[in-house]
């Protein structure tokens, strides 16, 4: 089997271990509130608003005796897992529907954020760091600390706010929400054909440039927004390991054999020092989730944070906001194996296990 | 000391502590500088009339204007700095505490526990906080949901000793103790176990610590004079970033108005449509866009600078 394909495997490996130790840890989470508390997990939907108290007293005790709620820890931690595969995840009633297909059905928005930000931020990050180590202290660098400290330094809705106003209000070339009224209106229709739930394929593959265009419109901000500070942080590791890297001896010789400056940095120096930045940025993972889900509700993008911010309206919805907190883990968890099989695509010491 | 002189030979790390300063002091010094209503005592004050939907401009009532309805801006901004040291301060010392000690014992424990507790720890870090602070903030309505309608004296809690037992203690944790507080503590842990668990490990070959072991030294007076002594300055840099992204977080989540309660970020969500409102720059009602947002700001660059000057010396990035 080739080394990569080991790495890949084995990196693979490690997911389920951490998503059950997190399950295991939210499930400890819930166990602290009494039974009657749990049982809300298992509630079916539509509940019967009118029920009585002995009515609801009865039927929380037919829901504990069924999912062994008064158990020990691991028993109720089994059913509850068990549970989980059953698609539904509970019913959230703050929104009225079951909680993991409402997850799913607005899946795509977040993903086209996240991965659009990513496929910005990476090589841009990667690439104006190393320009700025290379030449450390000249104006360039100058220019780029400035605005890498600014990045990081700036919080992403006071970033928003700033955007929204010259942008949207006075300039108009951007907008938030997900598509324009009247696009939207064209989306419901049976003309439209859902390929992947991305807006900005599915208008390609309907041939719909307008819609395309509308759709980049609304999606500008929300990445910038949230690709600034993420790149700041990715940009500033760069330089830095490449001020380490720009010493070393076989820069120094790869010089002295007349290659060209390009060729040093990009081919030489730039995939020897690739691992700690991207190690960065996986670690970051969580911080990135964490991004989309602010850069969603500041926007109106609708995403999969919608869930939460209407679990957090008054009404307790333990189920939704279980089943939004596995739901995020296992999207940090996919992006950071995205990340290190990057890394290990990149970076054959990364793959052949020589570097931890 | 050469790295106290080190620290402060750059006029960067001055304005940074100086920055710091400047907000500890006025934190220190919110009641003299802007004292509360005796009436209605918080970290917002109403000087105008509440039926006001226009934030007024600068006047002699409210130097700094007035957000919607008629509160100060100048005295939320001087109260909200202590709010935001606060939440910083009591957060990042937790979250270091903690890391630090679990870096260390991870560190020191037989290579099995070890792995095993790292592999605890790089779970920990697939957590969203704001997920975490979600999930526990729901945990806590739901437990009382479930006493609301019966009350806590029926004889149906009575009987049940679970619930007894249990519910008093989520209700203690969760109406003590803020619960964003509380998910970021939860949640941010793990890159100080790291890092310190990282130098403990080096550091655990190097020749004092074998002599120490050899003299017959336990295992915790190593860890206590010899290991977190070396790992604490590392983790300074950590920390001292962290006070600075911890409220600038806070803030985030209390302006989308998913909870926590930043007065800066308040003050911003309180006055955001009429920021971005239709018409106007984001200067046309400078009052009320400005203050918090410099103050937000130039509280987290101060805290950065001070982790970069610290990161310097002590080689972390």
């Amino acid at each position: 089997m080739p080394p990569f394909l080991q790495f890949v495997i084995r990196r693979f490996l490690v997911v389920p271990i951490s998503l059950v130790l997190i399950t295991l840890l939210l499930y400890s989470g819930v166990m602290l509130t009494p039974p009657e508390g749990r049982a809300s997990l298992y509630y079916p939907p539509k509940m019967n608003p009118n029920m009585t108290e002995e009515q609801l007293l009865h039927f929380q005790e037919t829901i504990i005796k069924r999912y062994h709620l008064r158990d020990p820890f691991l028993v109720q931690y089994g059913y509850w897992v068990q549970s989980l595969f059953d698609g539904t995840w509970g019913y959230s009633p703050s929104i009225s529907e079951s909680v993991l297909p409402a997850l799913l059905k607005r899946t795509p928005v977040t993903l086209e954020l996240a991965m659009y930000s990513l496929l910005f931020l990476v090589p841009i990050g990667l690439v104006s760091g190393v320009s700025a180590g290379w030449r450390r202290s000249g104006t360039y660098d100058r220019v780029f600390r400035t605005i890498a400290f600014l990045g990081t330094t700036t919080p992403s809705f006071i970033l928003a706010l700033v955007l929204l106003s010259t942008f949207y209000i006075n300039l108009g070339w951007f907008a938030p929400e997900r598509i324009s009224l009247t696009y939207s209106l064209e989306l419901s229709k049976a003309t439209f054909a859902h390929h992947t739930g991305l807006l900005t394929i599915d208008s390609l593959l309907n041939g719909r440039l307008d819609i395309f265009k509308d759709a980049w419109k609304h999606l500008a901000m929300p990445i910038f927004t949230l690709s600034l500070y993420h790149w700041a942080t990715l940009a500033r590791i760069t330089r830095a390991s490449m001020i380490d890297e720009r010493p070393k001896e076989y820069i120094l010789s790869a010089r002295a054999r007349g290659l060209s400056e390009r060729r040093v940095v990009w081919r030489h120096a730039f995939r020897n020092m690739l691992a700690p930045s991207l190690t960065s940025i996986a670690l970051s993972a969580t911080s990135i989730i964490t991004g989309v889900f602010v850069a969603e509700i500041i926007y109106d993008l609708n995403g999969v944070s919608t869930v939460i911010v209407a679990a957090m309206s008054g009404t307790p919805d333990a189920p939704a906001a279980l089943g939004f907190a596995i739901y995020s883990v296992i999207l940090v968890l996919a992006l950071m194996f995205l990340l290190d099989v990057l890394q290990a695509a990149l970076d054959p010491r990364v793959r052949e296990g020589v570097l931890k | 000391m050469h790295r106290f002189k080190l620290f402060f030979s750059r006029w960067q790390n001055w304005i940074g502590i100086l920055l710091i300063l400047l907000y500890v002091s006025v934190a220190i010094a919110a009641p003299y500088l802007s004292p509360q209503d005796p009436r209605h005592p918080g970290m917002y004050l109403r000087v105008g009339r509440a039926v006001e939907a226009r934030p007024l401009p600068p006047d002699e009532k409210a130097i700094l204007g007035m957000l919607p309805f008629g509160f100060d801006v100048y005295h939320s901004l001087v109260w909200g700095s202590r709010d935001a040291l606060e939440f910083g301060l009591i957060v990042t010392v937790c979250t270091a505490v903690f890391g630090i000690l679990y870096g260390a014992i991870a560190g020191i424990a037989s290579a099995r526990l070890g792995t095993w507790m790292l592999r605890i720890a790089d779970a920990f870090l697939a957590f969203p906080p704001i997920a975490g602070f979600v999930f526990l903030q729901q945990l806590f309505l739901t437990s009382m949901a479930s006493m609301g309608s019966l009350g806590f004296f029926s004889p149906f809690f009575r009987q049940t000793g679970d619930a007894q037992a249990s519910v008093p203690f989520i209700q203690y944790l969760l109406e003590k103790v803020n619960p964003l507080m509380l998910s970021l503590i939860v949640f941010s842990w793990m890159p100080y176990a790291r890092l310190v668990n990282s130098i403990v490990l080096t550091l655990k070959q190097s020749d004092f610590i074998q002599a120490a072991r050899a003299l017959g030294a336990s295992p915790f007076w190593i860890v206590r004079k010899h290991l977190i002594q070396n790992a604490t300055g590392p983790a300074m840099v950590l920390a001292a970033r962290d006070v600075g992204g911890v409220v600038l977080l806070q803030a985030t989540l209390t302006f989308i108005r998913l909870g926590g309660d930043s007065v800066w970020g308040s003050m911003l969500s309180q006055g955001r449509n009429w920021v971005i409102g239709p018409g106007g720059t984001l200067l046309t009602y400078w009052w009320v866009f400005l203050p918090p947002t410099i103050a937000v700001m130039v509280f987290g660059i101060a805290w950065n600078i001070v982790g970069d000057g610290l990161s310097d010396l002590y080689n972390v990035r």
